[in-house]
């Protein structure tokens, strides 16, 4: 029997097969990837059923709730490195239009990097923001709350104050200076606090310009794309410009003005309704706040200030002794303040490492689809002989 | 003696004077800038509070402890105010005009009587700060007291300088003390961080380091990020042997054994954000993109960090400070990650490079030239990149399938290094493309000479280096040169069997009934032959160069070894029966030392003019 054409229709009709089966399930993870990225988000805003009761949901824009988030992160991206990066078939990457929206793509990761950077000096803010609180509360749980105390405490207070409040472009005019002036000791409000804060960028370079620029050509796929990945490669994208406008929003740093309340999401998929839904309200308080600078909208510090501000307005009342009902107010502010910064001692550490690893993660994840992209390029450019 | 409570009055009275919140004259004077007395009675009333609020309960809430705690509270503040202004009357940025790039020991001595121009020619290796000339010149006119500058060493590279006069750091400690000890140590290390941060900022102006992000670096044209990465390579050194260390040197003088870790902690405040400033640069470095010309940057930064870390570990040896060696020991792990990537991406761009226009004359082609100078410089960085490149190239058909790629039997080259054989590698795959290049010449000899001359070029390259020679061995280099010898070979079979062909004896000679001598004719034939085709060879080879002297001289004398006396030989056989005949100059077109002078012009990359070898017979 001549072994020509039979057998070679059956291998061929096999090995079709083959590909048809791989093909399905390299379909069905790129599905299970969106849902389990649209599942994590959800619980941003409904913790899982089997939480216990006792744990209360994260407040959004809390440094537990930016915890999270990041945690979330770090899986899609594990998970988007592993599903549509490796161990398929990459000649698509080749081809239109994952051969833009890849280099896209991988352009954003170096502008998240920066604010990476800039997010990482706006911890160490917060921690500064967190020992002048320090101060205050350790001055005012002193029994009984003499003016010495007071005094101190509300020292603290006012350069917590105006340290929160100040405006980037005031600052900005500090930093400028190498000279410190000769200084008289009424000047130490201004000079030695703010210059420490200084930027790590050139005075040019603006988080608000980063993120819209990672936003403005985040467009929403059309569909009927063959490959499948154009919609996973938007999601990862998605995701990475919200994480990083949440922090812009929410966490001091270089120049915020300007920055965007609202981000195109395309409501079509499952997994952008949950971060829609987190955009909107959080776009919203930045509308409210942004007129006041540069604190930013994390809950912590917008209760520092609250309670700041309270405090030292008992402070500038203040009359020995302290007694009965005021008494007791204040020993309340001052528990609540230190609970906050207990929260933000514990927390921003573990933050800090978390931005660290993200900062990791997204160098390579850019070197290996960098690799990856050069494979492909070798194998389909021809030696050329 | 005065009873305890008097003394306590007076302690008191002197603290509520210079309360600058409620007194003018206390606003216009500082306390640190009187006389020492002044300063001496102030310290000691602050003990003297400070003793008194020792010995009672804290819960005792009359009149009296309450104005002793106000008291302590004033007292506070005015120290952090004579604190502050301590340090930034001594925040100037370090002096680097005496610091050389190697950091070599020196002695550096008072500079009160040296010149303005002195400092007008600040080294340009540190880049230029704002306001250079007038901190310098600042620190001399001062009139400090103390104005040496003596270095002091703790390890062999670590350079620890005074930055602040010894009478100054005595102040300083006296006040940090009672700060300490009333319970303000929080306020006294953020006054310290923060002044002293801003004056590490201005030193960091003054040596050039840039605040970039590592978006403005991808942007940046190579050229401008290699002039960059040299000078960060010189101001990181500074900036860690002597600006930290000097710092830390600072906080342990003020600070030490004051409790609480307060030397650590301030010295955490003061150089924590600018060092992580200081490496941001050579980790976006570390992950730009990968291209081959920047190999040999990279493992200069990458060598200069190694160099380095160990005295970023001395000098962040603390448990706050963990990320920052952490941070820099990652990034000497992806610039050797890097490092070894453009490697590869070299290899491959040397195998994969498409340009078909063939080189005019069969020249060196710039690409062996490139090659050549590449490998050569990775010679040179033998010692880091013997380190770093630990496995062999990725050989064989592994990016085509098409078996017409280069390969290489690693067993031929056995006991060589990974380095070693990545540079055999590169050669074998220099010679590839080469070939390839070389059948873009319509004319298969000067295909060969080509392939000649380039063989050769790589043969003498890695002969004029010892190292270079060593890498490669000797074995494979007796295989590249058999390799253009045999080019050689080829050509001589290409270009000169046709010519010879004219000379040879079979078909002259006429077997027939009516002569039995040579065919004329075809004598004629030969004659003209032979002419046409010397005479194309000739102009057409003339304009082919081999730039290597010896090489082409070899291969004039080869050809003539052969075309001489076979043109001799076949003009002493029948130049009688030509010269008998009609026109003979028709014929015999050259002498034998015609022939001889024509070789010499092959191959010299000059066009000839044919006239001029017009001779009379």
């Amino acid at each position: 029997m001549p072994p020509t054409d039979n057998q070679g229709s059956f291998l061929n009709r096999i090995s079709i097969r083959r590909n048809q089966v791989a093909y399905e399930h390299e379909i069905e993870d790129l599905e299970q990837f969106q849902k389990h990225v649209a599942d994590r988000l959800s619980e941003l805003i409904h913790p899982p059923e089997d939480t216990p009761a006792a744990d209360p949901p994260e407040t959004t824009l809390s440094i537990a709730w930016f915890r999270k988030l990041l945690d979330i992160f770090l899986c899609c991206e594990a998970e988007f490195k592993t599903v549509v990066i490796m161990g398929r078939d990459a000649n698509s990457f080749l081809k239109s239009p994952l051969d833009r929206l890849i280099p896209e793509h991988l352009d954003r990761s170096v502008k998240a990097l920066d604010i990476c950077n800039a997010i990482t000096q706006g911890i160490e803010l917060l921690q500064h923001w967190r020992k002048l609180a320090q101060i205050a509360v350790d001055s005012l749980q002193q029994k009984p709350i003499g003016e010495g105390h007071v005094k101190r405490a509300k020292k603290a207070l006012d350069t917590l104050l105006s340290s929160i409040t100040i405006d980037d472009k005031e600052n900005h005019h500090h930093t400028g200076k190498s000279t410190p002036a000769p200084t008289k000791s009424n000047n130490h409000a201004t000079i030695g606090n703010f210059k420490s804060l200084s930027y790590p960028f050139a005075r040019s370079w603006s988080a608000a310009k980063q993120i819209q620029a990672m936003s403005s050509n985040l467009a929403t796929p059309r569909g009927g794309e063959p490959t499948g990945l154009v919609v996973p490669v938007y999601l990862m994208s998605s995701v990475l410009v919200f994480v990083m406008w949440s922090m812009v929003a929410a966490i001091p740093c270089q120049e915020r003005a300007g920055l965007g309340a609202h981000l195109q999401l395309s409501k079509q998929f499952s997994w952008a309704q949950p971060m829609i839904g987190l955009q909107e309200k959080i776009g919203e308080e930045w509308k409210k706040k942004e007129k006041k600078g540069r604190s930013g909208l994390l809950v912590e510090t917008q209760k520092l200030e609250k309670l700041g501000q309270n405090l030292v307005e008992f402070a500038d009342g203040f009359v020995f002794p302290v007694e009965g009902e005021k008494a007791e107010e204040v020993t309340e502010m001052v528990v609540e303040m230190a609970e906050i910064c207990r929260i933000m001692e514990e927390g921003l550490v573990a933050l800090d490492m978390q931005v660290r690893e993200l900062f990791s993660r997204i160098v390579r994840g850019r070197a290996e689809t960098l690799d990856v992209l050069d494979q492909v390029n070798k194998m389909t450019t021809p030696v050329p002989y | 003696m005065e009873s305890p409570d008097n003394g306590l009055q007076k302690a008191q009275q002197i603290v509520l004077r210079w309360d600058s919140t409620v007194s003018e004259d206390a606003r216009a004077r500082m306390i640190f800038q009187s006389d020492r007395q002044e300063i001496n009675d102030y310290l000691q009333a602050v003990d003297e509070i400070q003793h008194f609020m020792e010995s009672i309960t804290v819960s005792d809430d009359d009149q009296k402890s309450q104005k002793v705690n106000s008291a302590i509270q004033i007292a506070m503040a005015r120290l952090e105010d004579e604190f502050r202004n301590i340090l930034i009357s001594h925040a100037a940025p370090i002096e680097t005009e005496s610091l050389t790039e190697s950091i070599s020991p020196i002695h550096m001595s008072s500079r009160a009587s040296s010149s303005l121009s002195e400092f007008n020619d600040s080294d340009d290796y540190f880049g230029r700060g704002e306001d250079d000339s007038v901190h310098t010149i600042g620190n001399l006119v001062r009139g400090e007291s103390s104005t040496t500058i003596t270095s002091y060493r703790s390890t062999s590279s670590i350079r620890e300088m005074d930055l602040i006069p010894s009478d100054s750091v005595y102040d300083l400690r006296c006040i940090a003390e009672r700060m300490i000890t009333a319970g303000y140590i929080r306020e006294c290390v953020q006054v310290y961080g923060s002044v002293r941060k801003s004056a590490v900022d201005s030193s960091f102006k003054k040596l050039g380091v840039e605040k970039l992000s590592i978006g403005d670096i991808q942007r940046l044209q190579w050229e401008v990020l290699n002039a960059k990465i040299g000078k960060w390579i010189r101001a990181a050194k500074v900036c860690v042997r002597v600006l930290f260390a000097s710092e830390k040197r600072l906080c342990n003088l003020i600070f030490e054994d004051l409790g609480t870790d307060a030397d650590d902690a301030c010295f955490m405040e003061t150089v924590k954000a600018p060092a992580i400033q200081l490496f941001n640069f050579a980790e976006a470095i570390s992950i730009s993109k990968r291209s081959p010309e920047k190999l040999f940057k990279i493992l200069d930064l990458h060598d200069a960090l190694l160099d380095l870390l160990p005295d970023i570990d001395a000098v962040f040896e603390s448990k706050s400070s963990e990320s920052i060696r952490v941070q820099a020991t990652e990034i000497v792990s992806r610039l050797a990650e890097a490092a070894r990537g453009m490697l590869s991406e070299f290899e491959n761009a040397v195998l994969r490079e498409p340009s078909k226009v063939p080189v005019p004359g069969g020249t060196i082609h710039p690409l062996t030239r490139y090659v050549m100078n590449y490998i050569s410089l990775i010679s040179d960085y033998k010692q880091t990149l013997g380190e770093l490149i630990v496995s062999g190239p990725t050989t064989g058909s592994r990016y085509s399938d098409d078996s017409s790629t280069p390969d290489m039997d690693v067993a031929d080259h056995e006991g060589r290094s990974p380095l070693a054989l990545h540079l055999i590698w590169i050669i074998i795959v220099l010679q590839f493309n080469l070939e390839g290049k070389s059948k873009h010449y319509k004319d298969n000899s000067l295909a060969y000479v080509f392939i000649m001359n380039n063989i050769h070029y790589i043969v003498q390259k890695i002969k004029g280096s010892p190292e270079l020679r060593e890498m490669i061995g000797d074995g494979y280099l007796k295989k590249l040169t058999g390799k253009y010898r045999q080019a050689a070979t080829k050509y001589q079979r290409a270009t000169w069997v046709g010519v010879l062909y004219c000379l040879r004896d079979e078909g002259l000679h006429m077997t027939g009934s009516f002569s039995s001598g040579v065919s004329k004719t075809a004598l004629r034939e030969r004659f003209k032959s032979f002419n046409a085709m010397f005479e194309e060879v000739h102009k057409m080879q003339a304009l082919w160069l081999i730039p290597d002297t010896q090489l082409r001289e070899e291969l004039q004398i080869s050809i003539s070894e052969r075309l001489i006396p076979a043109y001799r030989s076949f003009l002493g056989r029948f130049r009688t029966h030509i010269e008998h005949g009609r026109h003979p100059e028709n014929y015999i077109k050259y002498s034998v030392e015609d022939l001889e002078m024509a070789v010499l012009d092959f191959f010299e990359g000059n066009a000839v003019n044919q006239h001029s070898r017009r001779r009379s017979n």
